[in-house]
């Protein structure tokens, strides 16, 4: 078994990947997600493995430069850590490297050295830096083979192979090649967007040698230090007297209000671990003097429920200036229509009307006091923010 | 006032603004002054819009970028530009990253670019709170020399929807005469309009296709400094 190194990930993997196994960084264009390989070989070398790394997209000496911005250094595991160089052959440039594909874009070449490499060596860490550019070079069908092959072989001689993969838009039958059936484990590194990428995460999307835990976390990269993992913040707002303090208390494991003469001043607190999914809640005051808090509250926020008595649609109008304060921040929001229990409560469809909603933006209907259709509510939130993993 | 504009006057005033979410294709032939057109597109941007602009360079490095506008004696509003530098990695340069300077390993790694642009938009977004961006890429010629077509669409086909769904402004340079027709509607599917450059008997003219009803007519341009200054109309 070897680990990972990043938080939580060898946690959720069962304590690590065991020798034999491939695993695949799955990661959506435009986040951070190459680190994950880098993270994964180096923890591999640190608790005393074999690590060879496959280069493509760029030299290797800038991967060794990368590792020095984490903090990593790599030079004192000299005998134990190669490079495959699959990029210096492509722009004609001659290689130090122990492994040189010469022809990078004909898979036979990068096949035979893969496979020497794979029968040569100790068990090792074998970790390709990008998997797309091999595809990009190669064509994919072929690369699939190939990489089949690979994983094949590696089991044979108890490697571990790790690729970082970035989804650009191939075709379907690559894509679920990928994501069903060529690795043994799918790790899914995604991107929170509503307008722009704002927020990363990974998740297991499969594993086959430990139970599937379907959690995702939030992460960070820290240079130095690497994948850190936070918790997100989401807000909760709505008009005077909606319901707001309810409905944190009620989401929450532990939640704490500031409070005066039965209404809430300041804000709300609460903190709710849900189906693997961590967060923390900040409610804020409902009167218009409050304004500038929710302002305050907003940034950094991850996602917003939007609180409504269903009762009161007089009040919608204020919703919806609130709606405007903390979408000027690009955030996913969800509609909460709160106090269903009442006779005149405004059924979700009513209430988009009354709202003028797009089809597109989630109206839940909920009994806050009652902890009806919250964690519903939730799950659909974090759905909006994952963009459903 | 929610469109975009070139800030070249004769031009904008035909087109009548560019619509938010347009992904456009410069085009035009070597040595007719492409490089400088954009520059002053993403000046006036910046400058006179106010508007926040990221320029993926894979042919100038990020500092000659900066110098040269300052050789212009042009202030650009630093906390608005963003350059992703493609070149000096590549060429072995001392590589600091800023604020306003984001460095890719090479032009191959479009993975890597396409981290830094995203990282650029959220900051303009999200922690700026500036709602109009420009992503100027300089040039799709260059990565289509170490990256093949269908590679380089991929890549494309995400960051202008990217461009679309944020409401952006996207511009993608392209050098005619380099690439095959087939090459080049491939890309063109992409795009919503072009502004085409053209040499005839050593004098240069643009205008503009698919930003307004039928193609604008071809104005003459010169360049001084980093002017370009309309001269004519054809």
């Amino acid at each position: 078994m070897i680990e990972t190194g990043i938080p939580k990930l060898d946690e959720f993997l069962g304590g690590g990947i065991p020798k034999g196994k491939s695993l695949v960084y799955y990661i959506q264009p435009g986040v951070e997600g190459e680190i994950f390989g880098l993270q994964t070989i180096y923890n591999s070398l640190k608790k005393g493995g074999m690590g060879v790394f496959v280069v493509s997209s760029t030299i290797p000496d800038i991967i060794k430069g990368q590792f020095r911005e984490f903090g990593w250094d790599i030079n004192q595991f000299k005998d134990k850590f190669f490079f495959v160089d699959a990029y210096n052959s492509l722009i004609g440039a001659p290689s130090n490297e122990k492994y040189v594909v010469m022809n990078p874009d004909s898979i036979e070449a990068f096949s035979k050295i893969i496979m020497n490499a794979l029968k040569e060596l100790p068990p090792s860490t074998i970790v390709f830096g990008s998997l797309s550019t091999i595809i990009d070079l190669c064509g994919e069908k072929e690369t699939i083979n190939a990489v089949r092959a690979w994983n094949k072989t590696a089991k044979l001689y108890d490697h571990v192979l790790v690729y970082n993969f970035t989804a650009w838009p191939y075709s379907e039958e690559t894509l679920k090649a990928i994501k069903d059936d060529m690795f043994n484990a799918v790790i899914s590194v995604g991107g929170i967007a509503e307008r722009v990428i704002f927020g990363q995460y990974f998740g297991i999307f499969k594993a086959d040698w430990t139970k599937e835990i379907k959690k995702s976390m939030l992460f960070r990269v820290l240079r130095p230090g690497g994948i850190r993992l936070y918790i997100p913040k989401i807000l909760v707002t709505g008009p005077f007297d909606s319901g707001k303090s309810t409905f944190v208390h009620a989401l929450s494991t532990r939640a704490i209000s500031v409070d005066r003469l039965g209404t809430t001043i300041a804000l709300d607190h609460g903190h709710i671990d849900y189906k693997g999914f961590s967060a923390d809640i900040f409610g804020t005051p409902g009167q218009e003097r409050f304004d500038p808090i929710i302002k305050l509250l907003s940034g950094e926020s991850m996602g917003v429920f939007l609180i409504v008595d269903s009762t009161n649609p007089t009040d919608f109008i204020r919703a919806k200036q609130m709606l405007e304060i903390t979408k000027s921040y690009g955030l996913p929001y969800v509609i909460i229509a709160n106090k269903q229990d009442l006779s005149g409560a405004l059924a979700p469809e009513e209430i988009r009307n009354q709202f003028n909603l797009p089809p597109d933006i989630p109206i839940v209907p909920v009994v806050a006091k009652d902890k009806k259709g919250i964690f519903e509510a939730f799950e659909v939130l974090i759905d909006k923010i994952t963009g459903g993993l | 006032m929610s469109d975009y504009t070139l800030g070249i006057k004769e031009l904008d005033s035909v087109i009548g603004g560019i619509k938010k979410g347009s992904n456009i294709m410069l085009i035009g032939p070597p040595m007719c002054g492409k490089e400088i057109i954009l520059y002053s597109i993403m000046y006036y941007g910046a400058s006179k819009n106010e508007n926040a602009v990221i320029t993926v360079s894979t042919r100038e490095s990020a500092t000659h970028i900066l110098e040269w506008f300052k050789e212009q004696k042009l202030i650009l509003p630093l906390a608005r530009v963003g350059i992703v530098d493609c070149v000096t990695k590549t060429l072995g340069g001392a590589s600091v990253e800023n604020e306003n300077i984001k460095i890719a390993s090479s032009p191959v790694d479009l993975t890597g670019i396409g981290v830094k642009i995203s990282q650029f938009f959220e900051e303009y977004f999200m922690k700026k709170n500036i709602r109009k961006t420009q992503l100027h890429i300089n040039s799709l010629s260059t990565i289509l020399m170490y990256s093949n077509i269908q590679t380089v669409f991929r890549f494309l086909h995400v960051f202008t929807g990217r461009i679309k769904a944020a409401g952006s402004l996207g511009i993608y340079v392209l050098e005619s005469g380099m690439h095959d027709e087939q090459a080049i509607s491939t890309l063109k599917q992409l795009f919503d309009g072009m502004i085409e450059i053209k040499s005839e008997n050593d004098k240069n003219f643009i205008r503009a296709v698919g930003l307004s009803p039928k193609p604008t007519p071809w104005f003459e341009y010169e360049i001084e400094g980093a002017d370009v200054k309309i001269v004519g109309r054809k």
